[in-house]
C-alpha cells in the first residue's frame, strides 16, 4: 500500500544536502519494487528543492529534485513502486513511460536485499531495456539477520554493473552508489526466451522506431505480449503496415501458449533469474530478532489473536487522537490560544488600524460586545477570525495533526496491510476488498483527503463505492470528537444503538451498492511489508506533508464555508432554512427545534452539527437527569447527523475526484436517505428502547 | 464408405463438444476440427452417429444425444486430465503433451481416469483454461489415492510445497501473481487460512482471497 498523494509531496526534508538550484544535464531515475526503500534513497540523496506533481495524465504523483554526486549536479527522479516494466496498474505504467520518454538517463535500481529474486526480476528488465543502471542492495543489514549472504562479487560480475549493498536509512552505502554513476554501464543480464520467441522478437524489432529510452528489444517484448498501454506510443510511431504485421505476428506468438503471452515471457524470464539467484545467494541461520516481529506479523492477522492486536492499535490510537488530539490540545488551542489571546488581540489590531466607525463594526463589531453576539466580518459570531480559522486551526488541526501522526506510524510500520487482512471479508460483502480499509480508516481522520485516497482502488465500482461510504457513514476526527463527548452522556445501551445503526447501514449501503453499480471487484492480492518499528524522520516528514495539504486545501474550504455561513446570516437566511428545515426535523424525526440548526450548518462544517447538539444536551448530562425519551433524540439526530450530507470540503473533493454527475447523485442519494434511516431508527427506539 | 471405429466416433464427439464450447454447431466445422484419429472423415459420418443415437443433426446444425453428450465428456475429461498430467507434473513440452493426450484419449480406463484426476487434485481446467468436465471421483472423498497435488485451500498450513500449476478464472491474475513471484515451480508455504489466505513465497508475504488461493495448485517438497 502506498501511500497517498499528499504523502510523496514537498520539501520537507530534515537535512539540507545541497541548497543550490543547479542546472543538472544528467537525471538519475530511482525504480524498484514497492517498499524497498526507495523513497528513503530519494531522500537521502536530493537536497531541499524537492517537486511533486502529476505525471501527465495520471493521478500518479512523481518526485523530483536535485543532488550533487560525486561533485557533479544531477536530476534526480523517485518513480512509483513497480514490479514489472510491462504495467499492470497505472503506477507500473508512469514508471515505464518515464524510462521510455526520458533521454539521457541512468537508473539507480533500489531492491530489497532479503527478497533479491524479485528485485532481479525487474534487473533482467532494466538489463532489456539497454539502461545503464547500478543496482543497491537495499536493507542489507536486514537481509544478513536473517541468515542471507549475497555473493556481491560474483552478482557484479554476472550483471555487468555495479552492485552495492546500502542501508539507506542510516546512509550506509550510498557515497559509493552514487561514486560510479556517472560511468554507469548497460547489463548484458538478458534472458533468452525461448526459440518461438526470439524468432518473433527479431521479427518485430525492426519494425519499431529508433528513438526512446527503452531497447528496442524491450520495447518489442511489451509490444508482443500485448501491452496495451503501448499502442498509442506505438501507434503515433510506426507506420500502420508495420502495425499491422506486428498484431500478425502477435498473434501467431499467442496462439503457441496455452497462457497469456505476458504469463509466458514472465515465467521464462523468471527461471533465468532463479539460476542467478540460487548461484549468488546462501541462506544460514535466522536470528531471534528478526522472528519476533515476524511472529507480532503472524499474530496481528490471526483470525484471534489478530483482535487483541487490534483492540491495542485502537486504544492506544484513541488515547493519541481522541484525547490527547481532540481534547488536551485542541482545549489549548481554541481557549488558551485563540479565544483568550489571537482574537481579542486581532479585534484590538483592527480597532487600532481601522479607526472609521462604520467600517470598525463591520469587521469587529460593536465595541463591549462579546463577539458570539454580533456579526462582524473578521471577528464575530460568524467570523473569518473567530470562526473560520480559528475553526480550522484550534479544532481540526491539532486533531488532524495527531492523526495524521498515528496513521503515518500505523503506515510505516506495515500494520495497514494486515489490518486489510482482518476485514478483507467485510468489505467484500461490500464490492470492496481489504485494500479499502486504508481510505477508511483515513476518512476518520479526515473524509476530503480520505477520497482522495480511494485512487488506490482498482476499478471504478470500487471508487465510488469507496467514497459514497466515506461521504456518508465514516465520521471525521472533527465529528468524532463532538460524538464521543456526547456519547459520554448515553446509556451503553444507547451507544449501541447508536453506533449499531451507523455500521448496519454503511454494510448495508454497501451490499446494496455492489449489486447496483456495474463492473466487477478487484481480486485481493496484497503484499504484506515486514512489520517494522517506523523511522521517526520518515513520520515527521509524511505527517509534514499531509499537515500541509490539509492547510492548502482544506482550509481554504473551511475559510469559504464561513463566508458562506456569513452572508446568509446577514441576510437572515439560516432562520429561513432553519424554518424550513423544521417541518422535518421536528416532525420526522421528533427532534426539539434546535436541532433544524445543528443540521444547517452541518453542512459547512459537519462537526458543528454535533456540537450544536452537545450544547443543547449538555447541560443534562451533566446533572444526569438525561431521560430516556432524551437519549432516543441523542442517538437520532447522531446517527443521522453522522451520516448526513458531508462537510462541504468533502463535497467539493467528490465532485473534483468523481466528477460530478456522481457527485450530485451521491448527495441526493444521502439526503434523503439519512433522514430515513433517522426516522427508522426513531421509531425502533421508541418501541424497542 | 467402412463403419467408423471407435476412436472415430470418439473423435467426432470430442469435437461436437469442442465446437460447441466455441460457440460453433456447423457439421462441416465439426469434422474438419475433428483430431487426426477420425481419419478422413465427412459429414457423411455424423449421418452415422446420429443413427446410432449419439448426435441430432437438423437444419444445418449439430447437437449431442444424452448419450453422445456422456461419451464426449468422458473423452474431453480423459484428454485435459492428460494434458495436466504432462505438462504439469511431467513437465513435457506442448508438442509432445499434445500428442500423448490423444493417444490417451481413448484408452485410458474409468478406474485410471479418476485415479489421474485424483493425483492432480482435481483440477478445474486444463493448462489451456479450458474446463474439465467433472468426473465420479471429484467432490466424493477419495482414499485410495493420496493426492499429489492439491489445491492451497486444503493444503497444510506451514509446510514448504512447490506451486505445480495455477488455473485462474482471469488470466490478469496469474499476470499479477506472476509479478510478485508465484509462478509455477516457486516454493510456496501457506502460512494461514482466516480471515485471508496468507502464503509466503521467499520473503514475500501476500494477502490472498481464498478463491485465488484455491486456484493455486501445489505438491509437497519432500524433505
Amino acid at each position: 500500500m502506498t501511500p497517498p498523494a499528499p504523502a510523496t509531496r514537498h520539501a520537507l526534508r530534515t537535512e539540507p544536502l545541497d541548497k543550490r538550484v543547479v542546472a543538472a544535464t544528467r537525471s538519475v531515475i530511482l525504480v524498484g519494487n514497492p517498499n524497498v526503500g526507495k523513497s528513503v534513497v530519494f531522500g537521502a540523496l536530493t537536497g531541499t528543492y524537492v517537486t511533486v506533481s502529476n505525471y501527465p495524465g495520471t493521478t500518479v504523483e512523481v518526485t523530483r529534485g536535485t543532488a550533487t554526486l560525486a561533485g557533479q549536479p544531477w536530476h534526480v527522479m523517485d518513480t512509483p513502486g513497480t514490479n514489472n516494466l510491462t504495467p499492470m496498474s497505472e503506477d507500473e505504467q508512469v514508471t515505464r513511460d518515464i524510462l521510455m520518454k526520458e533521454r539521457d538517463y541512468v537508473c539507480v535500481q533500489v531492491c530489497d536485499a532479503k527478497n533479491l529474486r524479485r528485485g532481479l526480476l525487474l534487473t533482467a528488465q532494466l538489463a532489456e531495456a539497454g539502461v545503464p543502471f547500478a543496482l543497491a542492495l537495499n536493507m542489507a543489514d536486514e537481509a544478513a539477520s536473517r541468515g542471507f549472504h549475497i555473493d556481491v562479487a560474483q552478482l557484479t560480475q554476472a550483471l555487468g554493473v555495479d552492485v552495492v549493498p546500502t542501508v539507506a536509512i542510516e546512509r550506509k552505502g550510498l557515497a559509493q552508489l552514487t561514486s560510479g554513476l556517472g560511468a554507469a554501464r548497460r547489463s548484458g543480464f538478458t534472458p533468452r526466451y525461448d526459440d518461438a520467441i526470439e524468432a518473433a522478437l527479431a521479427e518485430v524489432e525492426p519494425l519499431l522506431p529508433a528513438k526512446g529510452g527503452l531497447s528496442r528489444r524491450a520495447v518489442a517484448l511489451m509490444a508482443l505480449v500485448g501491452d496495451d498501454s503501448l499502442r498509442e506510443h506505438l501507434a503515433a510511431n510506426i507506420a500502420e503496415v508495420d502495425l499491422a504485421r506486428l498484431e500478425d505476428a502477435r498473434r501467431r506468438l499467442a496462439a503457441r501458449y496455452p497462457e497469456s503471452l505476458r504469463f509466458v515471457v514472465s515465467k521464462q524470464r523468471l527461471a533465468a533469474v532463479d539460476r542467478l539467484h540460487d548461484a549468488v545467494v546462501t541462506r544460514s541461520r535466522v536470528s531471534a530478532a528478526s522472528t519476533f516481529a515476524r511472529r507480532l506479523g503472524a499474530w496481528s492477522t490471526d483470525r484471534f489473536l489478530g483482535l487483541p492486536v487490534l483492540a491495542f492499535v485502537l486504544f492506544v490510537s484513541y488515547e493519541f487522537v481522541g484525547v490527547f488530539g481532540a481534547k488536551t490540545a485542541v482545549d489549548f488551542l481554541e481557549n488558551a490560544v485563540f479565544y483568550d489571546r489571537l482574537v481579542p488581540w486581532t479585534e484590538a489590531f483592527l480597532r487600532w488600524a481601522v479607526p472609521w466607525k462604520g467600517a470598525q463594526e463591520f469587521l469587529v463589531g460593536p465595541a463591549g460586545v462579546p463577539f458570539r453576539e454580533h456579526a462582524g466580518f473578521i471577528v464575530g459570531r460568524y467570523g473569518l477570525f473567530s470562526m473560520g480559522l480559528s475553526y480550522g486551526v484550534a479544532i481540526v488541526l491539532p486533531i488532524v495533526t495527531t492523526f495524521f501522526i498515528a496513521f503515518s506510524i500505523l503506515e510505516d510500520s506495515g500494520y495497514l496491510p494486515r489490518l486489510a487482512v482482518m476485514v478483507n471479508r467485510t468489505f467484500k460483502s461490500m464490492g470492496l476488498n481489504g485494500k479499502a480499509v486504508l481510505p477508511m480508516v483515513l476518512g476518520l481522520g479526515c473524509d476530503t483527503m480520505a477520497t482522495m485516497t480511494a485512487r488506490i482502488m482498482e476499478t471504478r465500482k470500487e471508487r465510488v463505492i469507496v467514497t459514497l461510504l466515506l461521504a456518508l457513514g465514516v465520521p471525521c476526527s472533527a465529528q468524532m470528537a463532538v460524538i464521543l463527548a456526547m456519547v459520554a452522556g448515553l446509556s451503553l445501551a444507547a451507544t449501541a444503538w447508536f453506533a449499531g445503526s451507523v455500521v448496519a447501514t454503511l454494510i448495508l449501503v454497501g451490499w446494496l451498492a455492489a449489486k447496483v453499480l456495474p463492473g466487477r471487484g478487484s481480486d485481493f492480492i496484497l503484499e504484506l511489508p515486514p512489520l517494522r518499528v517506523p523511522q521517526a524522520g520518515n513520520v515527521a516528514v509524511k505527517t509534514l506533508a499531509r499537515i500541509e495539504w490539509y492547510l492548502r486545501e482544506a482550509l481554504p474550504l473551511f475559510i469559504l464555508g464561513t463566508l458562506i455561513l456569513y452572508a446568509l446570516d446577514r441576510v437572515h437566511g439560516i432562520g429561513l432554512l432553519e424554518r424550513a428545515a423544521a417541518p422535518v426535523v421536528v416532525g420526522l424525526l421528533q427532534l426539539p427545534k434546535e436541532a433544524a440548526v445543528a443540521f444547517i450548518l452541518g453542512f459547512l462544517r459537519r462537526d458543528y452539527a454535533a456540537a450544536g447538539l452537545f450544547l443543547h444536551y449538555q447541560p443534562f448530562m451533566k446533572a444526569g437527569t438525561m431521560t430516556r425519551e432524551m437519549q432516543i433524540e441523542v442517538v437520532v439526530a447522531l446517527t443521522t447527523i453522522t451520516l448526513f450530507i458531508p462537510c462541504i470540503a468533502n463535497f467539493f473533493m467528490v465532485l473534483k475526484e468523481r466528477g460530478w454527475k456522481t457527485g450530485v447523485a451521491i448527495a441526493a442519494f444521502i439526503l434523503p436517505f439519512s433522514l430515513a434511516v433517522g426516522a427508522t431508527v426513531n421509531a425502533l427506539m421508541r418501541w424497542l428502547y | 464408405m467402412t463403419p467408423l471405429h471407435a476412436q472415430q466416433i470418439e473423435e467426432l464427439l470430442e469435437a461436437v463438444f469442442t465446437e460447441r464450447e466455441q460457440g460453433r454447431d456447423d457439421p462441416g466445422g465439426v469434422v474438419a476440427h475433428a483430431g487426426n484419429h477420425a481419419g478422413d472423415a465427412s459429414t457423411a459420418n455424423l449421418g452415422e452417429l446420429e443413427e446410432a443415437g449419439l448426435v441430432k443433426l437438423a437444419g444445418g446444425r449439430v447437437e449431442l444425444t444424452v448419450d453422445g453428450e456422456r461419451r464426449a465428456r468422458d473423452v474431453v475429461r480423459r484428454h485435459r486430465l492428460t494434458e495436466r498430467f504432462f505438462r504439469d507434473l511431467l513437465l513435457l513440452s506442448e508438442d509432445a503433451t499434445e500428442s500423448q493426450a490423444c493417444e490417451l484419449e481413448h484408452i485410458l480406463s474409468p478406474e485410471a481416469t479418476d485415479s489421474v484426476c485424483t493425483l492432480l487434485g482435481h483440477p478445474p481446467t486444463c493448462p489451456h483454461g479450458k474446463a474439465i468436465p467433472p468426473g465420479p471421483c471429484c467432490g466424493a472423498l477419495q482414499k485410495t489415492v493420496r493426492p499429489l497435488i492439491t489445491g492451497l485451500k486444503t493444503f497444510d498450513l506451514g509446510t514448504p510445497a512447490r506451486i505445480v500449476f495455477i488455473a485462474p478464472r482471469f488470466h490478469d491474475r496469474m499476470d499479477r501473481l506472476a509479478a510478485l513471484g508465484v509462478i509455477p515451480g516457486s516454493e510456496i508455504r501457506l502460512h494461514q487460512r482466516s480471515p485471508s489466505f496468507v502464503i509466503e513465497v521467499g520473503e514475500t508475504t501476500i494477502a490472498l482471497d481464498p478463491e485465488i488461493a484455491g486456484e493455486i495448485y501445489v505438491k509437497r517438497i519432500e524433505a
